[in-house]
């Protein structure tokens, strides 16, 4: 720190634990709440401590048909995961052929491609999503994983971070591989792809919670529970026109919900941290 | 192990830039070219050609009298060494020496036997195991070398690969690099724009300039007989002195008056007033002790004095005249700014040029010397 005076160190410090005590409320509210049963929820306050069911409802939710849902929520873990992972390495995959493609290969129109691609940006799925959905429709993909993962897969913003990359690789570099008699695949393989395992990385986590994340397309493509993803379940939950919200089952979906996000934050945080180690050295 | 022929090899840029415009040369095998010239000149776009990364646009290029224009860099069985090395950062040694063999379907303990076994020849036995990162300048230049020898190709290209590394390292390289060439054997081309370089590795050396080639001959050859201006003045440290003069039979006359003994008398019978350049090497000027100034001397007031160590250089202003003059003299000598001076040119070793060509114009073939390009 720049400055060190003990007046500003207790005021920041005092804002950092404001906003982590802000941060980390709701998500202790949910483990608490997730360990009642429903009637001690509607006693009027939020239970601040565990309460007697401990890990009971996580067990149910998982293993048993929720109500309202017509699944168990094993089945939507797997459903977003499916989702999540194929939106992320699809979108890499694509992205990194697409930009090897425009960076390294000389072919007509190469500059017109790029800015196609890169228009892209400013037609996410919530602005296609009419042509999206018919095209979807027709082709049969509604409550299948690649009605899920196909109409999101391509990414500008991969393909353009990809394509950053490639620009800074030295040109020396491929005409040695040519002289060392690596064809455009083993250069691919060889030299570049082992070079941008921090981009990959990166991009993975950023894509995968994306992916994760995704409401409004799973929502209209997915019509049956089979197919249904986590994060779409948990507003059905809560969407309750007769009966009591189940606030307990809410809240252990939702907290599985936020686990393999967080999980893979935590594993790729490793390899970022490596990737940034070796570049320095 | 190669003989390599360039037959008025062209290079025309699409947008119209002509880059070589029909280079001409017979290398043979397990000779060590040198090709030397100016930014700009060419030399590098030659070499990338030669390599297959840069496309032929007319002209033919045969190695071991096979046309080779459009076969692809790998297929052509050169090596090359980068000028910035070009190393993979993410291999280590031993698999950037063994790239181009794994490529080639080499069995992975021979390709280990011969890495190491090239390793042993340069010194880099102990370095295999590492990163590029982890290597100084000069190791990462002898790892570059490596990558090209274990190959054994038929042909060795060298685009500056010394101007990376500081003056010392470079004199080192520089010989470790003709030892290597030599007792391997194979036929090399070494690009540079550094002279020294140039003289001291080649067995011949080709000076090129906008394109096309100026001079080919032994590194000697080029010093003793430039064919032309361009040459007299890039070959030779400090550069030639150029004198505008004028020849009128055996005599030559310079402005400030002072008469030389030609070595041309042009035409026979041919006794006409003609304009010339005259070149001067500054090691081929002595300074004269007073009292001794007998004809053919140059008079000249002292501007800037360089003391080298074994040799001194001073540049000097012709009395009366613009014309600088630089004279590499003895060390030892006791002159100073400001002093005037007598300087006499070597007369056995004068160089006349057509001022408007550049051509020499004395006899360019001196019996002892090899011929220059085929051409």
């Amino acid at each position: 720190m720049r400055y060190r005076r003990r007046g500003l160190d207790i005021v920041s410090h005092g804002l950092l634990i404001l906003a982590l005590i802000a941060f980390c409320l709701p998500v202790w509210l949910a483990i608490t709440a997730a360990t009642h049963d429903q009637a001690s929820l509607y006693t009027g306050t939020a239970p601040l401590w565990f309460g007697e069911q401990g890990l009971d409802n996580f067990r149910a939710v998982l293993t048993e048909p929720v109500s309202r849902l017509g699944t168990d929520a094993s089945r939507l873990l797997f459903n977003s995961t499916v989702m999540a992972l194929g939106i992320a390495c699809g979108k890499i995959v694509i992205a990194i052929l697409a930009a090897y493609a425009i960076v390294f290969f000389r072919f007509p129109l190469r500059r017109l491609c790029f800015w196609l691609i890169f228009i892209t940006l400013m037609l996410p799925v919530e602005v296609r999503i009419m042509p999206t959905y018919k095209v979807a429709a027709d082709l049969g993909l509604l409550n299948s994983y690649v009605g899920l993962i196909l109409p999101l897969i391509a990414s500008a913003t991969a393909t353009f971070l990809f394509r950053q990359f490639y620009l800074t690789v030295p040109p020396e570099l491929l005409e040695a591989a040519r002289v060392d008699g690596a064809g455009p695949w083993r250069f691919l393989k060889d030299i570049l792809l082992p070079l941008s395992t921090t981009n990959i990385a990166a991009l993975f986590v950023i894509m995968f919670l994306y992916g994760w994340n995704q409401y409004l397309w799973p929502l209209l493509i997915t019509t049956e529970a089979d197919h249904m993803t986590i994060v779409v379940s948990l507003k059905r939950l809560l969407s309750s026109a007769d009966n009591l919200v189940p606030w307990q089952t809410v809240m252990a979906t939702a907290l599985l919900a936020m686990l393999p996000p967080v999980a893979v934050i935590v594993l790729m945080q490793r390899y970022f941290v490596k990737g940034l180690v070796d570049a320095e050295k | 192990m190669a003989t390599l022929r360039l037959d008025a090899l062209s290079k025309t840029y699409p947008n119209g830039f002509t880059a070589l415009h029909g280079v001409d040369l017979e290398i043979a095998d397990g000779e060590l070219i040198v090709v030397v010239g100016p930014s700009g000149c060419g030399k590098s776009t030659l070499l990338r050609m030669l390599a297959g990364l840069e496309s032929i646009s007319d002209g033919e290029l045969a190695i071991d009298g096979r046309r080779v224009n459009d076969l692809e860099p790998a297929e052509r069985d050169i090596a090359m060494v980068f000028q910035n090395y070009a190393l993979y950062p993410h291999m280590s040694v031993a698999d950037n020496m063994g790239y181009a063999l794994k490529n080639r379907g080499v069995p992975k303990a021979e390709r280990r036997r011969k890495v190491e076994e090239t390793a042993r020849l340069i010194g880099l036995e102990d370095l295999l195991d590492r990163r590029p990162k982890q290597l100084s300048g000069g190791q990462r230049q002898r790892v570059a070398m490596g990558r090209a020898i274990v190959r054994e190709p038929k042909v060795f290209l060298f685009d500056e690969p010394l101007s990376n590394l500081d003056a010392k390292l470079r004199v080192q390289m520089r010989i470790e690099i003709r030892r290597l060439q030599k007792r391997l054997g194979v036929t090399s081309v070494y690009v540079t724009h550094d002279q020294v370089e140039a003289m001291t590795l080649a067995d011949r050396l080709v000076v090129m300039n906008g394109g096309r080639i100026e001079q080919v001959g032994t590194p000697m050859h080029l010093y003793e007989r430039p064919a032309t201006r361009f040459v007299a003045g890039f070959i030779g440290s400090p550069a030639m002195n150029f004198l505008d003069a004028r020849r009128s039979g055996d005599v030559l006359t310079l402005p400030c008056g002072t008469q030389l003994a030609s070595p041309w008398p042009g035409e026979a019978g041919e006794t006409r007033d003609t304009p010339v350049c005259l070149g001067i090497r500054p090691e081929h000027l002595a300074i004269v002790p007073e009292g001794q100034n007998g004809g053919g001397t140059l008079a000249v007031r002292v501007e800037l004095v360089e003391p080298l160590g074994a040799d001194t250089l001073v540049h000097a202003r012709l009395d009366g005249q613009d014309d600088l003059v630089v004279a590499r003299i003895d060390g030892i000598q006791p002159v100073a700014e400001g002093d005037s001076l007598i300087l006499r040119p070597d007369t056995d070793r004068l160089h006349i040029f057509d001022p408007d060509s550049g051509q020499r114009l004395d006899d360019l073939e001196p019996a002892c010397h090899t011929p220059t390009s085929p051409a």
